[in-house]
């Protein structure tokens, strides 16, 4: 636990990178969807695998339904990313997205991925950037339907006892969307994180 | 030596590589890409990708590139969600039962030294031989799943099969509002008889030629299930009083009107059937089976070969009969 935890001015370097990574993300989705995308501070803290789902159920609420996306980084920095939408999922966004026929229900899950990786992207390669290392990505998937928040995550089936998880919320406010990214990053790869951390404060 | 043998692997690797600019001008175009249009790097490089290939949903993909080189973010398309993007012709003219080559790509950011993204490399990956395993994957399991929701005689649903789908009609009631629904509970009339009479042989046909009979006077909505020994429950989707009780009259009709022949021996055949309309707002299943239960017993008690819908009333006098 002493070895995963950060500094505090680890702490605050994150934060801070996080907090700039996140405007600069918010005026890039902007620019893209034609349309302003707030997003909240970002909420960092350290995951206990045993409680995960009561973390994401406290910090997404306990929506009657929600349908999530994931998707895998890779780079210095490796973890998971989640899109998790309300029950509305993001079909309002569909025009935004370039979409120009009826929304049916393939065409409802590619959106559901887009949209997922390019708020992942934007969100993570604004922090990678920041630290100076690159991440690659693998495809996202559609790992919950219009299910319950806690079912996101097998508890049974983790391999790690501790996770970064950096989280924050977007909203659209003229498109009465809202969704939440939550990152997770394992242990092994707090290590890294800390060393480029540490090399980003030595930097400025 | 090493550029040699980098642009050895990008043009003959199996896997469709080209690579774009802000314009959709094309910057590259391998091999695979090349063989599987029959567009030659020659013809297609410097060309704008949407003149070569009209019919490609260009707002969407170049939205797709744009977020590519503004996020400097990897994008990606599945054959899950869309087959293909270019028509190609895959390797399974012969068993394949696909019409294109199935695609799964990734689009890359190309950086430079700056950091900034100067082109965007994408790549094709054939998947067909994934989406034809998956489409027998799919097909074997819905065959099982049909298998395990069938009853092995008579081929109705079972009665688990016939239990969900009653919860999922109630759900689908309460939660859109739609119209209600209607149980029918059918039991052959001595059926004990039969099978002492004519054997468990003749009981068996017995079962399989009232549902070959029910079954022609059900709508393709209504759901048929073997409940127990000889009894069945039927659930008839937007159906109200009215229309549950003409169903259950044609259904006792339909089994009484001429014997069954066994062996070329007659077996004359009834039914009873007790008819419930599901009451909106009591999301309980036990509660509308139990009514169809009240008004079958009804119809026995009456003489048989009847259809009896429920009363409230009936509640009371069967507490007080027993």
């Amino acid at each position: 636990m002493t070895v995963i935890a950060l500094t505090e001015d680890q702490r605050d370097a994150l934060q801070e990178i996080t907090n700039i990574a996140m405007g600069r993300a918010g005026a890039l989705l902007a620019q893209l969807m034609g349309s302003f995308v707030h997003l909240s501070v970002p909420g960092i803290s350290l995951a206990d695998a045993s409680n995960i789902s009561g973390t994401i159920a406290q910090t997404v609420g306990r929506e009657l339904a929600v349908t999530a996306v994931r998707q895998s980084f890779s780079g210095t920095l490796r973890g998971e990313a989640m899109v998790i939408y309300d029950e509305r999922g993001c079909r309002n966004l569909a025009d935004l997205m370039g979409y120009e026929d009826e929304v049916g229900q393939a065409t409802e899950r590619e959106l559901l991925l887009d949209v997922g990786n390019v708020l992942v992207g934007a969100c993570l390669n604004g922090i990678a950037d920041l630290l100076v290392s690159p991440l690659s990505y693998s495809p996202p998937t559609i790992i919950a339907e219009n299910a319950e928040v806690d079912r996101l995550i097998n508890p049974d089936q983790l391999t790690w006892d501790y996770a970064l998880l950096i989280q924050v919320r977007f909203t659209l406010e003229i498109r009465d969307f809202t969704c939440h990214l939550l990152t997770l990053m394992p242990e092994e790869s707090i290590s890294q994180l800390k060393k480029a951390l540490d090399a980003f404060m030595e930097s400025i | 030596m090493l550029e040699t043998l980098r642009n050895f692997i990008v043009s003959e690797i199996g896997v469709g590589i080209f690579a774009l600019d802000r314009e959709y001008n094309l910057l590259l175009w391998n091999r695979f890409m090349a063989d599987h249009s029959g567009i030659s790097a020659e013809q297609a490089i410097g060309r704008n990708l949407f003149e070569l290939f009209p019919d490609l949903p260009q707002k969407w993909l170049s939205k797709k590139v744009d977020s590519v080189f503004m996020l400097h973010n990897f994008a990606f398309t599945s054959w899950e969600q869309r087959p293909w993007l270019f028509p190609f012709r895959h390797n399974r003219p012969i068993t394949g039962g696909i019409d294109f080559m199935q695609q799964n790509c990734t689009f890359m950011p190309v950086r430079e030294a700056d950091g900034e993204v100067s082109a965007v490399a994408v790549t094709v990956n054939d998947v067909t031989d994934v989406a034809v395993y998956q489409s027998m994957l799919k097909q074997a399991m819905a065959k099982l799943e049909e298998s395990s929701s069938r009853d092995g005689l008579t081929g109705v649903y079972n009665r688990r099969f016939t239990e969900t789908r009653l919860l999922e009609e109630i759900g689908r009631v309460e939660r859109y509002q739609a119209e209600t629904f209607s149980v029918i509970l059918l039991d052959l009339d001595h059926f004990k008889q039969i099978n002492d009479t004519h054997g468990h042989l003749g009981g068996d046909e017995v079962l399989c030629e009232v549902v070959a009979r029910v079954r022609d006077v059900l709508r393709d909505t209504d759901v048929f299930g073997r409940y127990g020994g000889e009894e069945f429950l039927l659930m008839l989707p937007q159906t109200g009083r009215e229309g549950a009780v003409a169903a259950a009259e044609r259904i006792r009709k339909a089994i009484a009107a001429a014997p069954i022949l066994y062996n070329e021996v007659p077996i004359h055949a009834t039914g009873s059937l007790g008819v419930a309309t599901y009451e909106v707002g009591a999301p309980k299943v036990e509660r509308v089976k139990a009514q169809a239960d009240l008004a079958l017993y009804a119809s026995k008690r009456a003489g048989r070969n009847r259809v009896t819908f429920y009363s409230a009333q009936m509640v009371d006098k069967e507490l007080g009969a027993g």
